[in-house]
């Protein structure tokens, strides 16, 4: 039972950055983003060679993160600049990648156990020496600083622009907002939290690999569909806390999966039939909300997330509504 | 204020299907002119508002706004002088976003947008403020999403948005169309009242001829991507709803052809 949580908190909270990106790309900006596929890796592949030049690892982390935020400049410009549909430009960026990380680490898979980690380091500073509690409370307080500095973000007057070209463009567009830049910011950031993912997931395992990216995606998608459903709400800051605790409860439920002696290799398979189940059941309440999360899928109720309330929260104050229109026949003369 | 000068605007050029959605179109909007715009299905009436927002680019002549020519400039470029409002409800407003986050967006039209918070304890006061021009108790909820309002709201707060920072110009394209006559009355109300108050320059498309004789100063419609009638105040005060058809069929030499009018 100690492994399952260990396991579920540890891995939770390196993905839930990657979590994260995606609630920003996917939900938020409307931006179906596949960069992150190739992403993940290649935050883990940067830092993995830059550790083995003799870098210091936490420098080496920022470096795999910066790599996202570039890759997710890729993507970003290839559709805005260049006009490229957005599912192909992030296919596009990704297919790229495989080679750039081939390149970057001059094979296919670099060890890193014989070098120091990020977390030893780190933990270092505070005379902490690495076990597996101090590494989760490491993790849990960088969780903690990001999940702060995304809520404080998004509420900024750029942070809602960019909110806004998710939920609708062309209004913010005729607000003065180039929508393209919102777009390309949107990839940067979620592309640098993919990044700093793959790069804690490799000083964690002690190794890069260019075929850790696979899959990732449709688990960060669960994630943020777990989070969403069972803590989020249409708070914002309930929706980032939200999604941090659906990715610890995904690798959860993952962990205890693995200790009930479920072959591993399923697990793909598994998350994406339960994603799909999730997606499609019809005239499930939780449908509504989750038809917002991936840009595309069409459920029977087309307007996500407000069909139920709208009868909640129809009626303005009757009186009022009155008032206003009795001067108005006066005036007119009806 | 607004000139226009030769504007042309194909869609689907140099195929079977091509449309001249606007034909040698000129106008002159002086400030604070309200005009009402109205013709037939067609007739190139939201394509004109578009191009004028720059939603869509021209193919010929050139537009300027208190002189300066932004026929080249894309729409973001233009949008902290206009202000402009859909049919469609759910156009005009974001609707995952709260009623106080709507109008911090609206409130920085066409400037800079940096990383200071977006809906201040300062700002909020001046929504509220806002807000109550329009009398439908939006000021107690600003932090309610938009997308539960009715569709009567979001268009009201559509207004209060396209007004609160004053723009040079707004464009209404048929923004009580697809409203209920109970909803629509009342958001006509509304954008009289603002439109009066803060003396805003003025085109609204509508399809209900009533509703063109009885509001603005000016009235004009349009046929086949043309202006075919341009009615000054004057004329417009002793015009009848008989009248206008009667003039619009001598003018374009066709039944009027929107059943929708006739209807209202
Ligand atoms: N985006 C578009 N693509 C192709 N044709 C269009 C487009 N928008 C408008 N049109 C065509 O241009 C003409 C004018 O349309 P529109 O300006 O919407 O008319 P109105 O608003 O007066 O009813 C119509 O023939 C319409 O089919
Ligand atoms: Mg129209």
């Amino acid at each position: 039972m100690e492994s399952v949580i260990i396991n579920a908190l540890q891995q939770g909270l390196i993905f839930a950055f990657m979590a994260l990106g995606v609630l920003l790309t996917f939900r938020l900006l409307g931006f179906p983003d596949l960069t992150v596929e190739g992403t993940f890796p290649l935050g883990a592949a940067v830092t993995a060679r830059v550790i083995v030049e003799g870098v210091n690892p936490l420098l080496a982390v920022l470096l795999g993160a910066v790599a996202g935020g570039m890759a997710g400049a890729a993507t970003g410009l290839m559709h805005t600049r260049l006009k490229v549909n957005n599912i192909l430009a992030g296919i596009l960026t990704a297919s790229a990648i495989y080679t750039v990380m081939l390149r970057t680490m001059g094979r296919p898979n670099t060890p890193l156990l014989a070098h120091e980690n990020v977390y030893g380091q780190v933990l270092g500073w505070f005379n902490l020496t690495e076990t597996n509690s101090t590494v989760i409370i490491a993790l849990l307080v960088l969780t903690v600083i990001v999940r702060l500095l995304l809520g404080w973000f998004l509420n900024t007057d750029i942070g809602l622009a960019l909110r806004a070209t998710g939920s609708n463009e062309q209004m913010i567009r005729s607000l003065g907002v180039n929508t393209d830049n919102t777009k390309l910011m949107g990839l940067i950031i979620a592309n640098f939290l993919v990044g700093l993912s793959g790069a804690l997931a490799c000083q964690l395992q002690g190794f890069a690999d260019v075929g850790m990216g696979i899959g990732v995606l449709v688990a960060a998608i669960a994630s943020v569909i777990v989070g969403e459903t069972i803590f989020g709400g249409n708070r914002l800051g309930r929706l980032l806390t939200g999604v941090i605790l659906g990715s610890i409860v995904y690798r959860g439920l993952l962990a205890i999966g693995l200790r009930m002696g479920l072959p591993a290799e399923d697990f793909k398979l598994m998350t994406a039939v339960l994603v799909l189940l999730v997606l499609c059941l019809p005239n499930f309440s939780l449908n509504k909300r989750l038809a917002g999360v991936v840009p595309g899928v069409q459920t029977k109720n087309k307007k996500p997330r407000q069909t139920r309330s709208l009868q909640a929260d129809y009626s303005p104050s009757p009186a009022k509504e009155l008032t206003v229109h009795v001067q108005n026949d006066g005036r007119v003369g009806e | 204020m607004i000139k226009l000068t030769g504007i042309d605007k194909y869609f689907f050029a140099g195929t079977p299907n091509e449309v001249k959605a606007l034909d040698n179109v000129n106008l002159r909007v002086a400030q604070g002119d309200f005009i009402t715009l109205i013709g037939s299905n067609g007739a190139g009436k939201s394509t004109l508002l578009k191009a004028i927002a720059g939603v869509i680019s021209v193919d010929a002549g050139s537009i300027e706004i208190d002189g300066r020519n932004v026929t080249n400039l894309p729409e973001h470029t233009r949008a902290r002088d206009i202000g402009r409002i859909d049919q469609d409800p759910l156009a005009s407003t974001a609707a995952e976003l709260s009623i106080e986050e709507n109008l911090a967006m609206a409130y920085l039209r066409g400037q800079k947008r940096g990383l200071a918070r977006a809906v201040t304890g300062q700002r909020a006061e001046i929504f509220r403020e806002a807000l109550k021009n329009i009398g439908l108790g939006l000021e107690s909820r600003l932090k309610v999403p938009v997308g539960t309002l009715s569709g009567g709201q979001r268009q009201a707060l559509a207004l209060v948005m396209a007004t609160l920072s004053r723009p040079k110009l707004l464009l209404l394209d048929e923004h009580t169309a697809a409203l209920d006559p109970k909803a629509a009355r009342l958001v006509m109300e509304i954008t009289e009242r603002l439109v009066n108050r803060y003396q805003l320059t003025t085109l609204m498309i509508t399809h209900n001829m009533e509703q063109a004789i009885r509001f603005g100063n000016r009235l004009i419609m349009m046929h086949r991507g043309r202006i075919i009638l341009d009615i000054g105040a004057e004329e417009k005060n002793k015009l009848t709803v008989p009248d206008l058809v009667t003039r619009f069929t001598s003018s374009s030499g066709s039944v009027f052809d929107d059943d929708r009018v006739l209807l209202a």
